[in-house]
């Protein structure tokens, strides 16, 4: 499903305001570059303020157009957060699977969004760096567990991640180079108790990436949807912070589609 | 109009000779002091301070370079001569920093410069770098000084003809007022001499130095001139500037500053004429753009004063680690990455030191994003060192706040910056408020990286030359001339992303020609850049440094109001599961109070210090009479980091804020009388005044306990956490043992849950300490039914008490009490064991005082309505209690301690109610208001320990209290002296409970009223500020005896206002009644509050 075959069958469009908060260097920005552009780099330029880009997502139904602002994290950018989170309608709060306390701060942004930003806000929490982890190691591959506690399943390896209540310590004995420290029962089961949205995710491989988005588009209730703003407003990639020319590329419809053809999605 | 305000400063110096020597201490307003425009304005280290000034003509000569072939006249600048410490200033801007000069005299420079900066045409010379100053004859009577300058002279002597850097100044003034600058400057001149050796060393690191010395040789000794190597100017000598050099036209660019220099002097010496700044608006050439970035922001000034600033902070904090460090070396990797100097080694080292040394210099900023990709750009055409000395300017005085820890300078500005959209593109700011597009979000990051991540390099640079010369406002130009460029475009906008696109691709387009159709060349050969350039400077000239400080103090505090509140929210919610016993209003005025406390300290402190710094230097430096001024911003959360503990002190602040016991008994010894009685009207002022009318803080040894027990590491204070944690304990879901258990272990100095009899004495002081100043109706004694239902009992009937009064007799009971239950401490001595001679003659005395307490009717009087008591009392009295003698230690523990308390009416609901209720959070009347005000109106009554005659019950009550405290204080002595007693009989014996007052044993009892802040001279000090205290008390209790009590407690209650804490009160109220006399009645009761009322206005009227 590429561009022209929404394009060809008129789906409604709407728009949907998507912040992404959380610690600095969790990989939010790595996060919607990989979903807008399907692309990794290792060194992001830090964001300054926030960036803002846009990617569209095709559900069976409707269209969904994502205006993202990707928010800078060092702490000391939190009071700026209220201006980009503003009437969001969804909110990515990213953690890093590796860092305990950046989970702590993820509650804290989740708290915030709950109590400060638009009632009925859709709230996905998202543990990025999953390439980091031994349920990450093995390559890209199906990530079909869109619901709450998105481990991939099987595999010899992937059985340490049930048992990943245990203490840290332990884990990183029983597994070394696994270098997970928040265990994805402990995150889910925060993330069930506030209803929030739950994965996790390796910005690196793709791993679950577009889920997280698919899986927003299909939680903004249909009644919160405004119409589309106008379809010139364009697919393209914007990024506040780096303007050079040389970075200035349209994002690539075709290609991304031949990368990971992914169901429901077709960004 | 130059010429006249000329006139109007000579006239001034006329007028106000004592100008140079009268202090000005008038920084109450908002406006910056004076020293801080001057050194604004000339981009001097905060060291500097206007000493003197004066109106003088600059007289130029004619270039020695252009002598032959062009013949011209020198130039010559009238303008106004300013001397520093350290430095001899000139501007043509008729601005004065006199103290006696207008505001708008000292910010003339902020109106439109044209593009002169603000320092105008004129100079900024270091004395070290004057190598001569000589008085002219000159026939007109003119006072003329020319100056030579070491320019040129410091470096390897060039051979050859060398002409020094020469100019004349005529001053312009009285001749006293002539010599009186002339001897400053003297004075300047030796001092700076010292410094010689510092310009050397950074004169030598400059480029400009090497660019007119090589051309020279050059000239003389053919091609051999490459022997020195250039000075650093930047990673762009080794990894190649940005852009096309020759499409920048650098090599003709850099003749011309060449040229310049010869002319006009170069770096510490440079006089800046209008070529200067035509020459930076048309961009600076590659190599001298660090150089004259330096001078035209003032770091070379800073770098001059401690050239070895930069590296000596990298090795004295070599190898240590900190968050800032984490954060840097994050984003070294993302800084400026397609720039190839930051894809090597080398270039993100230099990085990495800059950014770190800045660090630690400035702890208060560390490091926030978006510094790394400015010093990244600035590291390009600058030394290290040069950039951190940049960098330090930048975040001080030209983008102040941005990097701050709550970045309020960048928020701040971009409010001004929309304010500014609105008032000069009224269209577009209205389409953009329609479509919902939010401009700052766009607009930020260009003020935050100074447009390096949005426009590309070569022109962010562009932008860079002449904001370092002009100041913020160039940022705030640029941005208004992108919008303005870009209006119709952005007027068909409908979002955010279209809105940013048509911006990002602007600024992709900015080399493009902006008439490209154009029939006339030389309008297509404009580039939109340029095209820029001229709507930022000429369409947005109006835009000056004083619109935006305008715009900066307008929108100030709602901007520091919204980051507050947004750090209150994300505190309250971070101080973890205990904070949720509390509510949110409640958590809220603790984060309010705690804030306020350490603030109004810190402000005190600030205060303080500055008075001591004027006065050291008043001494030190009589020519010196400006003060340092106060313009660094403090006391609001909102503007950088927060201090985060409290200490003691500070503690005793927060607890006589939040609970009336708290508050001190009389006014602080330092302060004046007057002082007491002027109300607490500055109270809230939050940290703006040191609101000198407060009542000082108490200071008992309760709290004390309370600091230590609440404290994580005393040493370090309280955290916010901390307080929440302590108050959640006690304010939390009501829970009566909960609350006994907590001043039990306050107690449980052991930690082993007994309490021996130093720590019940000092138990029930602090029971007397803490119920002082009334109940405010939270205990609601139910005895007097009691009393009713058994007359006959009572040999002296119903002389009825307050509360008060009451309460007083069960700690007096509870003191007994304890002692009768107590546990003897020593396992191997019976409870019966015969004691020595001394202890027994101690027990009688004991027991004689009590006795005593009997005949004078307070004591045992109090305790009518329990049964149990009079029967214990006696048996204590008659028989000595073993544990009464103070040979045999003794302790209770918690349940004997629970027992005691819930025996008694009074203290039960001392501890169920009133002790939690008495930490005052969402209240609307401020507790130190009133205290304040009672304060003051205990002051204007009799003082002094005796009760005059016809003070009524007054008097009676305070004799009554007076006794309780003696009562206790004549208990503690007694234990004392019997201390000291077996100390002396028993040697052998390790003691366990006296290691902390020796030497309070005997001072207080000699003194009684001495103040030493110790537990027993604690006491004593309690019983000299007690009469007023009770007094206080006795007001309340007046109000008690008018009034019904329900309606008086009602009352009481009713300034709470929020919190539930009428329905708790109503909840109380009932069930005290029932759980203590079944079988009493509500009408019965209030019916006994009726005789009350009578009988104690009877006694009244009686005495």
């Amino acid at each position: 499903m590429s561009e022209s075959t929404s394009a060809n069958t008129p789906k409604p469009s709407s728009s949907v305001k998507l912040v992404l908060l959380g610690e600095a260097a969790v990989g939010k920005s790595s996060l919607v570059l990989r979903f807008v552009n399907n692309d990794f780099q290792e060194n992001k330029e830090p964001t300054i303020g926030a960036a803002f880009l846009t990617q569209k997502c095709s559900l069976p139904t409707r269209t969904i157009k994502f205006e993202i602002w990707d928010t800078a994290g060092q702490e000391r950018f939190a009071s700026l957060a209220p201006m980009y989170y503003r009437n969001a309608q969804a909110a990515l709060v990213v953690y890093d699977v590796t860092k305990p306390s950046s989970l702590t701060k993820a509650k804290h942004w989740v708290a915030e969004l709950q109590r400060q930003a638009s009632p009925g806000i859709v709230i996905a929490l998202v543990g990025n760096k999953l390439d980091l982890t031994n349920d990450g190691n093995e390559t890209a591959g199906e990530s079909a567990a869109t619901d709450e506690g998105a481990t991939p399943a099987g595999e010899g390896e992937g059985a340490d991640g049930e048992n990943q209540a245990d203490e840290e310590e332990e884990e990183q004995e029983a597994a070394p180079g696994d270098a997970r420290k928040v265990s994805t029962q402990e995150a889910g089961t925060y993330a069930e108790e506030e209803g929030l949205l739950f994965f996790e995710t390796s910005a690196k491989t793709g791993v679950n990436v577009v889920d997280v988005f698919t899986a927003i588009a299909n939680a903004i209730p249909e009644s919160s949807l405004k119409s589309g703003r106008g379809p010139g407003a364009g697919t393209g990639q914007t990024t506040l912070g780096g303007a050079r020319p040389a970075e200035d590329s349209r994002v690539n419809l075709g290609e991304r589609t031949a990368a990971t053809a992914k169901e429901g999605c077709a960004c | 109009m130059m010429q006249w305000t000329s006139i109007v400063q000579k006239a001034q110096s006329f007028i106000d000779p004592a100008n140079f020597t009268l202090p000005s201490l008038s920084t109450s307003d908002r406006n910056p002091s004076k020293a801080s425009l001057f050194r604004q304005q000339f981009r001097l280290p905060d060291s500097q301070n206007p000493l003197q000034e004066i109106t003088a003509d600059l007289i130029l000569p004619v270039p020695h370079t252009a002598e032959q072939s062009r013949p011209r006249p020198g130039n010559r600048y009238t303008g106004r001569l300013h001397l520093s410490e350290r430095f001899i200033c000139f501007s043509t801007q008729p601005t004065s920093f006199l103290p006696g000069a207008t505001h708008a005299h000292s910010t003339h420079w902020a109106g439109p410069t044209n593009g002169a900066g603000p320092a105008g045409n004129g100079f900024t010379i270091p004395l070290s770098a004057i190598r001569r100053v000589e008085r002219l004859n000159s026939v007109s009577h003119v006072f003329s000084l020319a100056l030579t300058t070491w320019n040129g002279a410091l470096g390897k002597q060039p051979a050859g003809v060398f002409v020094p850097q020469r100019f004349t100044l005529q001053l312009d003034g009285s001749r006293q007022a002539c010599e009186r600058f002339c001897d400053g400057l003297k004075k300047g001149l030796r001092e700076g001499m010292k410094e010689i050796e510092n310009l050397r060393v950074v004169v030598n690191d400059c480029y400009s130095e090497f660019l007119v010395t090589a051309v020279k040789s050059k000239d003389q000794s053919g091609e051999n001139a490459e022997s020195r190597p250039p000075p650093d100017a930047g990673l762009g000598m080794l990894f190649r500037y940005p852009g096309d050099a020759r499409k920048l036209r650098d090599r003709s660019k850099m003749r011309l500053w060449g040229e310049y220099f010869r002319e006009n002097g170069r770096n510490a010496t440079l006089i800046r004429q209008p070529t200067f700044h035509k020459l930076i608006r048309v961009g600076l050439p590659n190599r001298l753009r660090g150089e004259v970035w330096e001078i035209s922001s003032g770091s070379l000034y800073l770098r001059l004063r401690s050239p070895r600033l930069y590296t000596d902070t990298l090795s004295k904090f070599s190898g240590q680690e900190s968050l800032a460090i984490d954060e840097i070396e994050k984003d070294l990797n993302r800084s400026l990455p397609e720039y190839a100097g930051f894809q090597s080694e080398e270039g993100i080292g230099r990085l990495r030191r800059v950014l770190t040394a800045y660090s630690w210099t400035n702890a208060e900023i560390g490091y926030c994003q978006a510094m790394n990709i400015v010093v990244a750009a600035l590291l390009i055409y600058m030394s290290e060192a040069q950039a951190f000395f940049l960098l330090s300017v930048l975040c001080d005085r030209l983008l102040p706040g941005y990097y701050s820890t709550t970045m309020y300078g960048t928020l701040l500005d971009q409010k001004v910056f929309e304010s500014l959209v609105e008032r000069t593109m009224p269209v577009l700011w209205d389409h953009l408020n329609k479509t919902d597009v939010q401009l700052s979000v766009v607009s930020l990051p260009w003020f935050l990286s100074l447009y390096i991540n949005s426009m590309p390099l070569v022109f962010a640079f562009r932008v860079l030359d002449v904001f370092f010369l002009e100041g913020p406002k160039v940022l705030f130009q640029v941005g208004l001339a992108i919008l303005r460029v870009n209006g119709e475009e952005l007027l068909e906008v409908q979002d955010d992303g279209s809105f940013i696109s048509v911006l990002k691709s602007y600024f992709s387009r900015l080399d493009e020609s902006a008439h490209p159709r154009s029939e006339n060349p030389k309008l297509r050969a404009i580039t939109r850049f340029q095209e820029l350039m001229v709507v930022a400077f000429k369409e947005f000239a109006g835009i000056t440094h004083a619109t935006v400080i305008e715009e900066r103090d307008k929108h100030k505090d709602a901007v520091l109001d919204n980051i507050e509140s947004f750090a209150k929210r994300t505190s309250i919610r971070n101080l973890g599961p205990d904070s949720k016993k509390l509510s949110m209003d409640d958590l809220g005025v603790i984060y309010d109070r705690f804030y306020e406390v350490l603030y109004d300290r810190l402000q005190r402190e600030r205060v303080r210090e500055e008075e001591l710094r004027r006065l050291e230097k008043r001494r030190a430096e009589r020519t010196s009479t400006l003060g340092p001024p106060a313009d660094h911003e403090v006391g609001r959360v909102g503007l950088g980091p927060s201090p985060s503990h409290m200490d003691y002190e500070g503690f005793r602040e927060f607890l006589a804020a939040t609970a009336k016991w708290a508050l001190g008994d009389s006014p602080g010894p330092s302060r004046s009388p007057s002082g007491a009685s002027s109300g607490a009207a500055g109270w809230r002022g939050f940290g703006r005044s040191p609101s000198p009318g407060r009542p000082a803080p108490a200071d008992h040894e309760f709290m004390r306990r309370l600091y230590r027990k609440w404290a994580t590491d005393p040493d370090e204070g309280l955290s916010l956490q901390n307080v929440v944690h302590g108050l959640a304990r006690l304010k939390g879901p009501r829970d009566i043992m909960n609350n006994i258990q907590y001043f039990f272990t306050l107690y449980d100095d052991r930690g082993n849950g007994t309490v021996d009899r130093e720590g019940i004495l000092r138990m029930s002081e602090a029971l007397l300490f803490l119920s002082r100043r009334g109940f405010d109706g939270t205990i609601t004694p139910t005895q007097t039914l009691d009393e009713f239902g058994h007359p006959d009992r009572d040999a002296q009937p119903s002389e009825p008490l307050s509360t008060d009064e009451r309460f007083l007799g069960s700690v007096s009971a509870f003191i007994r009490r304890c002692f009768e239950y107590a546990d003897p401490s020593t396992p191997g001595g019976s409870p019966g064991a015969s004691p020595s001679i001394p202890a027994d003659e101690t027990a009688d005395k004991l027991a004689s005082v009590r006795i005593g307490d009997d005949d004078d009717g307070s004591g045992d009087l109090l305790d009518v309505g329990d049964e149990a008591t009079p029967v214990h009392h006696r048996k204590a009295s008659e028989s000595a209690n073993p544990a009464l003698d103070p040979n045999n230690p003794l302790h209770i523990t918690l349940p004997t301690f629970r027992m005691v308390i819930l025996a008694d009416e009074l203290l039960e609901q001392f501890f169920d109610a009133f002790f939690p209720r008495s930490f005052r959070l969402s209240v609307d009347s401020h507790p130190a208001v009133t205290a304040a005000s009672t304060l003051s109106r205990l002051r204007r009554g009799a003082s002094g320990g005796i009760v005059p005659p016809g003070r009524g019950l007054r008097g009676v009550l305070d004799n009554i209290v007076t006794d309780g405290i003696r009562m206790a204080a004549e208990v503690k002595k007694r234990m004392d002296e019997a201390q000291r007693d077996m100390e002396r009989n028993a040697v052998a014996r390790g003691d366990d409970d006296e290691d902390e007052d020796d030497e309070d044993e005997s001072a207080p009892l000699t003194t009684p009223s001495a103040s030493t802040p110790t537990t027993v001279g604690g006491m004593s000090n309690w019983g000299a500020g007690a009469y007023e205290a009770d007094r206080d008390l006795l007001e309340g209790a007046e109000v008690l005896s008018v009034r019904e009590k329900d309606a008086a407690s009602l009352l009481d209650e009713s300034p709470e206002g929020g919190l539930g804490n009428g329905s708790r009160e109503s909840k109380q109220s009932p069930s005290s009644d029932e759980n203590r006399r079944p079988g009493s009645s509500s009408p019965h009761n209030s019916h006994a509050t009726d005789k009350d009322e009578h009988v104690v206005s009877k006694v009244e009227f009686d005495s």
